[in-house]
C-alpha cells in the first residue's frame, strides 16, 4: 500500500471512527470530542490533497480506491468546509433547543450525523467503483436528510421530506443506469464497475447512451441540476447553517465528480461529444433557471441556494466544454465557490440572531446595524457574484473562453450572458443587504459573530490565494492531469 | 426464471398503487420482496449469493415491521384520499410502464421478460410516489423501485457483487429509518399524513 493509499483510507476512517465515539461518549463530552476530532480529520484530508497535487501525473488507480487531482481537490475542499462547519456548530446549537430528537440526545444526534455525513462525503471522491460510489451517494441522503430537518420545525420537516423522497427516487433511476452498464461490462456484475472497466462496455452504444442518460438524470436529482432541483432551495434554506454549507460547498460538487468520472469513462463508448453535450444542457438549464431568482428579493439562505444552482450549472458547463482551460476554471470554481458559499451560510447564524425575520424575508442594511456581519455577507456575495478580484471571476472567464475554444460558441455566449445577468442580480442584492435601508434591530449580543468574523479573515486570504492560483493554473501539469482524469 | 414469477411481482407492484389501505400496501410490497428472496435463494450458486438473499430478507422484514409500527402509531380519523382515482392511477402507471419499455433498449438482463418486469416496477414505484398523497406511500414507492432494481441485479449475467447488494439493502434501511422519523414528526406537527400539507416552501 502506497502512502497516498494509506492516507486515503485514514481520511475516511478517522471521521467514521469519530462518529462511533460520538455515539458512545458521555453526553457532556460530545461537543469537545467533535471539535477535537475535526482538526486531525481536516489535516489528513489536506495532507492527501497536497500529496496528490504534487504528483499530478501519477494517479493511484485501483479497483476500489482512486486518488487523482480532481478527487484530491474535492477531498481538500470537504476537509476544510467540514472543519469549519464543526467549529461553527456550537453557535448554532446554542441558539435554540428544538430538534427532531429529545433535548438530551440533541447534540449527540447532530454531531454523529454531521460526522457520518462528513465521512461519507470524504469517501466519494476516493472510491474507484461506480457501484460503490452510488452506495456512498445514497448513504449521504440518510445522514444529511436527518440534518436538514434537524430543527424539527414545520418548514424544515417539509424540506427534509422533499429532499429524502426526490433524491432517493432520482438515485433509483441512476441505479437502473448502473445495472444496464453492469450487464455490458466484460468483467461482469455490479462489482466489476471500476472506472476503468466502464470504458470496456460492450453492450452497444445505443444502450450505453440510454444508461448514461439514466445515470446522469438520476445523479442530477442529487446534484441539484435543473429541472430536477426542486429540493435544493428548500433544503439549503431550512437546514442548520453549518449543514447548508456542507450541502452546497461539498455535497453538490462531490456528486458532480461521480457524473464527471462517468462521463470520462463512458466517452469512448457513447461518444465524446454526446457525453459532453448532456452536461452542457444540464449546465445551461441550471443557469437559466437560477438567474431570474437572483434578481428577486429572497431570504438570505434562499438567495445563496439559488446561487448554488447557478454555480453548479457553471461547473457542469466547464466539464462539458472539457478543454484544459475550462477544466482549470472548473477546479478553481469548485474551491472558490466552496469558500465563499460556506462563509455566506455561516453568516446565517449571527444574522438570524441579529434579525430573526431574516429566515423568511430578504434582509437590508445589515452593514448599518452590524458592520462586522455586513462585511462578512458582503465579501461572500461579492465573491459569489464574480466581482473582481474574486477567483470566481477568473474561473468564469476561463470556462467561457474554454467554451469558445471547444467549438461551442452559442453555449459559451449564452453562458456569458447569463453570468452577466446573474452578476447584476447579486450585485443588487449585495448593495441592498449591506448598505440598504435598515429597519430597527435589537442591539443585543449576536450569537457566533466572533467565530464568523475570524472565518471571514481566513476566507479572504483563501480567496485571494485562489485568484492568484487561477492565473497560474492554465497550462500547468495540474490542468493537464484534470484533462486526463484517471487515465 | 419463469415469466409467471416476474408477472406476479409486477401484479403485486400494480396492486400497491391502487389499494387504499396503507397496511395492505405494506403487506403487498413485503410479499414482493419475499418473492425476490425466494428467487435469490433458488438461483444461489455460492455462499455469497445466500448471504445477499439473507440481506434482502432482513431488509424486507425490517421495513415491514417499521412501516406497520408507523401505521399503528399514526392512525388518522379520516384516511388521506388520493388526488387520482384507483383506476386512473393504474391507467397512468401502465401507460408510463409501456412508454419506458418502448423507450429503453435491451438492458442486457437474462431475458427480455425480466427487463420488461423491471421497467414496469420502476414505473409503478415512481407513479406511486407521484400520485399518492399519503406520505407513507411515497416511501413505499421508493421501496418498489428498489425491489425492481433487486430483480434486475438477480438477472444480471455476472450477478451482483455481494458487497454491493448488502450495501443497497443497508442504504435502503437507513433511508427508511430516517423516513419513519420524519413521518412521525410530520404527523405530529401537521396532524395529518397528507403530503398536500407540505406546501409552505415556494418561491
Amino acid at each position: 500500500m502506497t502512502s497516498r493509499e494509506a492516507l486515503a483510507v485514514a481520511v475516511i476512517a478517522l471521521p467514521a471512527l469519530a462518529m462511533m465515539l460520538l455515539l458512545l461518549a458521555p453526553t457532556g463530552s460530545v461537543p469537545r470530542l467533535a471539535r477535537l476530532a475535526a482538526v486531525p480529520t481536516a489535516v489528513l484530508a489536506l495532507a492527501l490533497t497536497v500529496l496528490a497535487l504534487r504528483a499530478p501525473g501519477q494517479p493511484v488507480v485501483g479497483e476500489w480506491l482512486v486518488v487523482d487531482v480532481a478527487g484530491a481537490l474535492l477531498v481538500g475542499v470537504i476537509g476544510i468546509v467540514g472543519l469549519a462547519s464543526v467549529l461553527v456548530s456550537p453557535a448554532y446549537l446554542d441558539t435554540g433547543t428544538d430538534s427532531l430528537v429529545s433535548r438530551q440526545r440533541r447534540q449527540r444526534t447532530y454531531y454523529a450525523s454531521l460526522y457520518g455525513f462528513w465521512a461519507i462525503l470524504l469517501a466519494v471522491p476516493l472510491v474507484g467503483n461506480l457501484g460503490a460510489a452510488w452506495l456512498l451517494v445514497e448513504a449521504t441522503t440518510a445522514a444529511s436528510a436527518l440534518l436538514v430537518g434537524f430543527s424539527g420545525h414545520a418548514r424544515a420537516l417539509e424540506a427534509g421530506w422533499k429532499y429524502l423522497v426526490l433524491t432517493s427516487l432520482g438515485l433509483g433511476v441512476a441505479l437502473l443506469g448502473i445495472v444496464m452498464l453492469a450487464a455490458g461490462v466484460p468483467s461482469g456484475g455490479l462489482g466489476g464497475l471500476s472506472w476503468h472497466a466502464l470504458s470496456t462496455y460492450s453492450g452497444g452504444s445505443e444502450t450505453a447512451l440510454v444508461a448514461y442518460l439514466l445515470l446522469l438524470a438520476g445523479l442530477a436529482a442529487k446534484i441539484g441540476w435543473a429541472p430536477v432541483h426542486n429540493w435544493l432551495p428548500d433544503a439549503h434554506s431550512e437546514a442548520p447553517p453549518p449543514v447548508s454549507a456542507l450541502l452546497s460547498a461539498a455535497l453538490l460538487p462531490t456528486v458532480l465528480l461521480v457524473a464527471w468520472r462517468s462521463q470520462h469513462a463512458l466517452a469512448p463508448v457513447v461518444g465524446e461529444q454526446t457525453t459532453r453535450t448532456v452536461l452542457i444542457v444540464f449546465g445551461l438549464t441550471s443557469l437559466g433557471v437560477a438567474v431570474p431568482f437572483l434578481w428577486r428579493s429572497l431570504p438570505w439562505k434562499r438567495l445563496l441556494a439559488y446561487s448554488s444552482l447557478e454555480h453548479i450549472g457553471v461547473i457542469a458547463l466547464g466539464i462539458g466544454f472539457g478543454t484544459p482551460l475550462a477544466l482549470a476554471g472548473v477546479a478553481i470554481h469548485i474551491a472558490a465557490h466552496a469558500v465563499a458559499k460556506a462563509l455566506g451560510f455561516y453568516a446565517a447564524t449571527p444574522l438570524l440572531s441579529h434579525d430573526p425575520r431574516a429566515g423568511e424575508h430578504a434582509v437590508t442594511g445589515i452593514g448599518r446595524t452590524q458592520p462586522a456581519l455586513g462585511a462578512t455577507m458582503g465579501i461572500s456575495l461579492a465573491a459569489l457574484s464574480g466581482l473582481p478580484p474574486s477567483p470566481l471571476f477568473v474561473s468564469e472567464v476561463l470556462i467561457v473562453t474554454g467554451g469558445f475554444q471547444a467549438g461551442h460558441p452559442w453555449a459559451a455566449s449564452a453562458t456569458a450572458l447569463l453570468l452577466a445577468l446573474g452578476f447584476l442580480g447579486l450585485a443588487h442584492a449585495l448593495i441592498d443587504t449591506t448598505a440598504g435601508d435598515s429597519p430597527p434591530r435589537g442591539r443585543g449580543a449576536v450569537a457566533g459573530l466572533r467565530g464568523v468574523t475570524a472565518l471571514t479573515c481566513v476566507s479572504v486570504v483563501l480567496l485571494l490565494g485562489l485568484a492568484a492560483a487561477a492565473v497560474a493554473l492554465p497550462g500547468s501539469d495540474l490542468a493537464d492531469a484534470l484533462v486526463r482524469g484517471l487515465s | 426464471m419463469s415469466g409467471a414469477i416476474i408477472w406476479t411481482l409486477v401484479a403485486l407492484g400494480l396492486a400497491v398503487l391502487v389499494v387504499r389501505r396503507r397496511s395492505l400496501a405494506v403487506a403487498l410490497v413485503t410479499a414482493q420482496a419475499l418473492v425476490l428472496v425466494g428467487l435469490a435463494l433458488d438461483e444461489a450458486e455460492s455462499s455469497g449469493d445466500v448471504l445477499a438473499a439473507g440481506a434482502l430478507a432482513v431488509r424486507a422484514v425490517v421495513l415491514a415491521g417499521l412501516f406497520l409500527l408507523l401505521v399503528s402509531r399514526t392512525r388518522s380519523v379520516r384516511p388521506v384520499r388520493a388526488r387520482v382515482a384507483p383506476l386512473a392511477r393504474a391507467g397512468i402507471a401502465v401507460a408510463f410502464a409501456l412508454a419506458l419499455t418502448w423507450l429503453v433498449p435491451a438492458i442486457g438482463l437474462a431475458s427480455r421478460e425480466a427487463e420488461r418486469g423491471v421497467l414496469a416496477l420502476i414505473a409503478f414505484g415512481i407513479a406511486t410516489a407521484a400520485l399518492r398523497r399519503a406520505t407513507l406511500f411515497q416511501i413505499i414507492g421508493i421501496v418498489l423501485v428498489e425491489n425492481a432494481l433487486a430483480l434486475a441485479a438477480l438477472q444480471l449475467p455476472g450477478g451482483a457483487a455481494v458487497a454491493i447488494e448488502l450495501g443497497v439493502a443497508l442504504d435502503l434501511m437507513l433511508v427508511a429509518v430516517v423516513a419513519v422519523v420524519f413521518y412521525e414528526r410530520i404527523f405530529a406537527e401537521f396532524g395529518t399524513a397528507d403530503s398536500a400539507a407540505l406546501r409552505a416552501l415556494r418561491d
